[in-house]
């Protein structure tokens, strides 16, 4: 019976075959014996794929830690999270400050103001030893004449309906003669140091409606908009920080290409292009012009005070001859695409972020979709070529078998869990790395809320709980207090400010001092009304679902009663965070290395959509934030941030929880190499940079085939 | 014959039409945005989003939105949120990923399920169909991914090969034949393991329909006329229980889109499952609703297929409908 033969043959066969095929694949013994190539090569996991490979188009991690070895900067951070060059091997920072020689004002003493005789005051002013600052610090000073400049305005006003409609308006602004100094140093000061020279009242009011000319048929309050707008583009007073920077000389791309000043512009240029829709968009808006001066040097000129702008740099310059018109046009035509594909066609859409080339480290070879990227070392790199010969970076999107895949040698990396640390610790086999990121979780109270108005209630609620508890039980000990806002690995931070205290009693005097009582049920009562919220979370994140229960449980202790809700992500945002209507949220940040709190913090980022979503507003603060952006000096700007670090820890508007401990294992065979001078090696262990991150020195990481005793 | 496949055709093309009108609709009625418009990113200013939004024509009304994706999905210049890569071209190239595995996990089921169920329903009440009733409503209720969790915990710890992904990694030097065997053999676990359900499933089918048809006359009668019990079970009794099973065959078309997301997902396989959850967890429209499509395709294709076969293999259906044409 044939039939009976082959039904039961059939899966036999099949099965025989599958198996059989074990004894074709190497056992990881075997791969590292049998393949000398393992111990140069680097294999990486990642959870979730790159989206793009581009270093100002990509948001995500995957495709950082792909664009960072693939693409330079021209600025990085050394192992004091300060700025050192790359591609730029030096930079200055001066200013020109530039101010308008108003003839409406008078002097202090009734003289008319004009542009010979305010320099010449000044000048005069400055052999005064009051002024021996100033006079130190301004390097050349000009007059600069009047000029015409045509501006277009986007202005609101209403159709014949009376619905609100926006237009867009070419007006003429007269720029009026124009005092330039050349500064050697950015001072946010120094305008009000001048003050007494000028006149107190001097950049109070300018007359702009003599030096705009607009069609007569524009409606006064259009004329408004366009006096705000000019005023806003033209200030009397302006602060235009500038960096030079001298480019590497000799550095190639990866396809032979030298890079020079016209990529520095070109990357910057297509961040600002609309069509590319670059996330980085905000981080070179401040950016006036960026003049080529030769070819290994460029001019970057900043439209207002605003430090943090240069850290932008650091971001990957795009090779110009690869992406620019007529490589687009090459491209377009080389795909074929329709009229309408090719009206839209911006960077995101060509095939160079499937396959970069950049001038980093590492140049590409490969990319499968969900699977990995392959990269391999640029050997003509200008600091010296990595030990790794390749590097891949693996898709696992699962952790577990991430996991497995990393204790059979298969990944060369593992950031564990918290609850894995101790096991890995006592393992003889790995090496491993704790430090705390640039993360942190915290409770907000929405300060809008009367409950909540109080910074002694804000602190009370704060006291009823033992953030050590927090740390011990949810995160298995990998955790550190946080007291303020900044990353606890930048300097920004101060670390003598103290948290608060675990103190329930406390809390309850303090409560009590604002005429909260205990009601007959155990719960604080006032005017009839019982101290009652809601604290909101995402769901998705155990850890924060936790900590409700905890905070929940701590605050019935004192009488506090509070009721606790997950929402799925969007949702939260979308109609608890940025509309501002909850009472408490428990929350994480991931901050920047920059010292800038604006958005977060700043009184007029409390609106809907904006990151001061629980109201934080004081005047004291605002003046802080402003002057730590616009300050240039890092001392100055330092004790500025600790400064600001102390007033938010004494004003508590959220309870600031804990920043995690990250920690990642690596093979103990994994070291660093040093080559010394007489051409010998030197093996050093790995060790983490302040920032935490472990693969500062990664061009010098090399696997041995045994392992080192240190 | 002709007009009864015509017309089914015309009406799952209505059906389609519907289909992707629903599907376009709720997915972007349901909460969440795109993950490149995520407002929760402090690096995007308003203004930033407004542009990103106004590309993906994420404001326009919902029919203009599905007028944009019908044409781009027309004329293939469909792109995704999240990569700007022509969708179709991902997607066939992550089809190609899923397809061997698809095609060995079914193999696998069909082909063990049939003998199993046969000698279960033949040896009814005995040992041996008392212990594959029990294996098969075992492996119903443990959930899958827990059992492959411990199968690679297993395979790893006593074997010290890799399971995980298309290939071992740093092989790319050694013999081709190696590299195939290779290849084979990180099949072997996932298809093994997305079969298992509907081996134990499939196989309790077989079993049922045997018993069923045993039962019948010309079973029966088979036997009284003397034929031996091989050409019993085999010709007269097997033969009449498939038919159920012809119509299921169409069944397995959709099965190739999101067939193993679980699967995929724990032995990083690159394959459409993964690329449609990742997609529905960034919200790339194009992508989830252009796989939809395509699944509500095969679902429609699959079902005419079956009805077809059956009308093939049934001489019954047949002559009933060449009656009503």
């Amino acid at each position: 019976m044939y039939l009976k033969r082959w039904l039961l043959l059939a899966p036999l066969l099949l099965i025989v075959f599958l198996l059989q095929s074990y004894f074709w694949v190497p056992t990881y013994e075997n791969q590292a014996t049998g393949n000398p190539k393992r111990l140069v090569t680097y294999i990486e996991g990642s959870s979730g794929d790159a989206k793009i490979l581009n270093p100002i188009l990509h948001a995500d991690t995957a495709s950082s830690s792909i664009v960072s070895l693939v693409f330079e900067g021209l600025l990085d951070l050394d192992e004091n999270l300060e700025l050192r060059g790359r591609l730029a091997t030096d930079w200055t920072i001066s200013e020109r400050a530039s101010l308008f020689v108003s003839p409406s004002n008078r002097f202090p003493d009734g003289d008319d103001v004009t542009g010979t005789r305010l320099v010449a005051r000044i000048r005069a002013a400055l052999k005064d030893s009051a002024f021996s600052a100033l006079a130190e610090n301004i390097h050349a000073i000009d007059v600069l004449p009047p000029t015409r400049t045509t501006q277009t305005i986007s202005i609101q006003e209403r159709d014949e309906e009376e619905k609100p409609a926006r237009r867009e308006l070419d007006v003429i602004f007269n720029v009026p003669e124009r005092v330039v100094f050349s500064l050697r140093r950015v001072d946010q000061d120094f305008f009000t140091r001048l003050l007494p020279v000028i006149g107190d009242r001097y950049l109070e009011h300018f007359p702009y409606e003599q030096y705009v000319e607009f069609p007569a048929e524009v409606k006064p309050d259009v004329r408004m908009q366009i006096f705000a707008q000019v005023s806003e583009r033209f200030p009397v007073a302006e602060h235009n920080p500038v960096i030079v920077f001298q480019l590497r000389k000799g550095v190639r791309f990866h396809d032979g290409h030298e890079f020079d000043a016209g990529d520095v512009k070109f990357t910057y240029a297509s961040i600002m292009d609309p069509k590319n829709l670059s996330p980085r968009t905000s981080d070179f808006e401040p950016i006036k012009d960026v003049e080529i001066i030769d070819a290994h040097a460029v001019r970057i000129v900043y439209k207002r005070l605003f430090s943090p702008a240069i850290n932008a740099w650091t971001m990957g310059i795009l090779p110009e001859h690869l992406l620019n018109a007529d490589a687009v046009q090459r491209e377009m035509d080389a795909r074929g695409l329709s009229d309408a594909a090719r009206a839209a066609f911006g960077m995101r859409d060509s095939q160079f972020n499937r396959a970069p080339i950049g001038s980093g480290l590492f140049r590409f070879v490969e990319w499968q979709s969900d699977e990995f990227i392959h990269l391999t070392r640029n050997d003509e790199y200008w600091e010296g070529p990595a030990e790794y010969h390749d590097y891949y970076m693996r898709i696992v999107p699962d952790l577990l078998t991430q996991e497995m895949e990393f204790r059979a040698g298969a990944v060369d990396y593992y950031g564990t869990q918290p609850h894995q640390v101790a096991r890995y610790q006592e393992d003889d086999q790995y090496q491993s790395f704790s430090s705390t990121g640039f993360g942190y979780t915290y409770i907000g109270y929405n300060n809008r809320r009367p409950l909540f108005a109080d910074p002694d209630v804000r602190r009370a609620l704060g006291m009823a709980m033992n953030v050590d508890d927090f740390i011990t039980y949810l995160l298995y000990g990998e955790g550190e207090r946080m007291t303020g806002p900044y990353p606890k690995n930048t300097q920004w931070y101060d670390p003598a400010v103290a948290p608060l205290p675990y103190d329930p009693d406390g809390a309850r005097q303090l409560l009590e001092a604002r005429g909260w009582r205990l009601n007959a049920d155990g719960w604080l009562e006032k005017d009839g009304k019982i101290f009652e919220f809601n604290l909101i979370t995402n769901s998705g994140n155990p850890v924060r679902k936790n900590i409700m229960t905890i905070a929940q449980n701590a605050w019935k202790k004192i009488g506090v009663k509070c009721n606790t809700q997950y929402f799925e992500w969007a949702v939260f945002l979308k109609d608890f965070v940025n509309t501002g209507d909850f009472d408490a949220v428990v929350l994480g940040w991931s901050m920047g290395i920059d010292p800038d709190l604006y958005q977060l913090w700043h009184s007029s980022q409390a609106g809907p959509q904006q990151l001061n979503f629980i109201g934080y507003h004081n005047p004291v603060a605002d003046d802080l934030i402003v002057r730590i952006r616009q300050e240039y000096n890092l001392d100055v700007q330092r004790a500025l941030a600790h400064q600001l670090h102390r007033l938010i820890a004494e004003e508590q508007p959220y309870t600031f929880l804990y920043a995690p401990l990250g920690t990642r294992v690596l093979d103990k065979k994994i070291v660093l190499v040093h080559a010394e001078e007489d051409g010998s090696e030197r093996y050093e262990k790995i060790y983490p940079i302040k920032s935490g991150d472990i693969t500062f020195h990664f061009r010098q990481w090399r696997k041995l085939e045994l392992t080192p005793q240190f | 014959m002709h007009t009864f496949i015509l017309r089914n055709v015309l009406q799952r093309l209505l059906l389609v039409f519907i289909v992707s009108i629903l599907a376009h609709s709720v997915i972007h009625l349901a909460p969440g945005e795109p993950s490149e418009v995520d407002p929760a990113n402090p690096r995007m200013k308003p203004e930033d989003i407004a542009k990103i939004r106004a590309a993906f024509h994420l404001d326009d009304p919902l029919y203009a939105q599905y007028a944009y994706w019908i044409r781009d999905l027309v004329s293939g210049e469909l792109k995704s949120f999240k990569d700007s890569q022509p969708v179709l071209g991902k997607i066939w190239r992550r089809f190609l990923n899923s397809l061997p595995l698809f095609i060995c996990a079914t193999l696998l089921v069909w082909t063990l399920a049939f003998p199993t169920g046969i000698q279960a329903a033949i040896h009814r009440g005995a040992v041996y169909d008392r212990t594959t009733t029990f294996a098969a409503y075992t492996l119903i209720s443990v959930p899958g991914f827990f059992l492959s969790y411990m199968v690679i915990l297993w395979v790893v710890d006593l074997f010290g090969v890799p399971v995980i992904g298309l290939k071992t990694f740093g092989m790319e030097h050694a013999h081709p034949l190696f590299q195939s065997m290779d290849r084979v053999w990180h099949l072997v676990i996932p298809s093994l393991m997305s079969a298992l359900g509907g081996m134990a499933i499939l196989s309790r089918y077989v079993r049922s329909q045997m018993l069923e048809v045993i039962g019948q006359d010309y079973v029966r009668t088979a036997r009284a006329k003397g034929a031996e019990e091989a050409t019993v079970i085999y010709r007269h009794a097997l033969r009449n229980a498939l038919l159920p099973f012809v119509t299921m065959f169409g069944f397995l078309l959709p099965g190739l889109i999101g067939g193993s997301v679980i699967f995929e997902q724990i032995f990083a396989w690159p394959g459409l499952g993964r690329l449609g959850y990742e997609a529905i967890l960034a919200r790339d429209f194009p992508v989830i609703l252009t796989l939809n499509f395509i699944a509500a395709v095969l679902t429609l294709a699959g079902t005419l297929l079956s009805d077809v076969l059956y009308a093939v293999v049934d001489p019954r259906i047949r002559t009933g409908l060449q009656g009503d044409a």
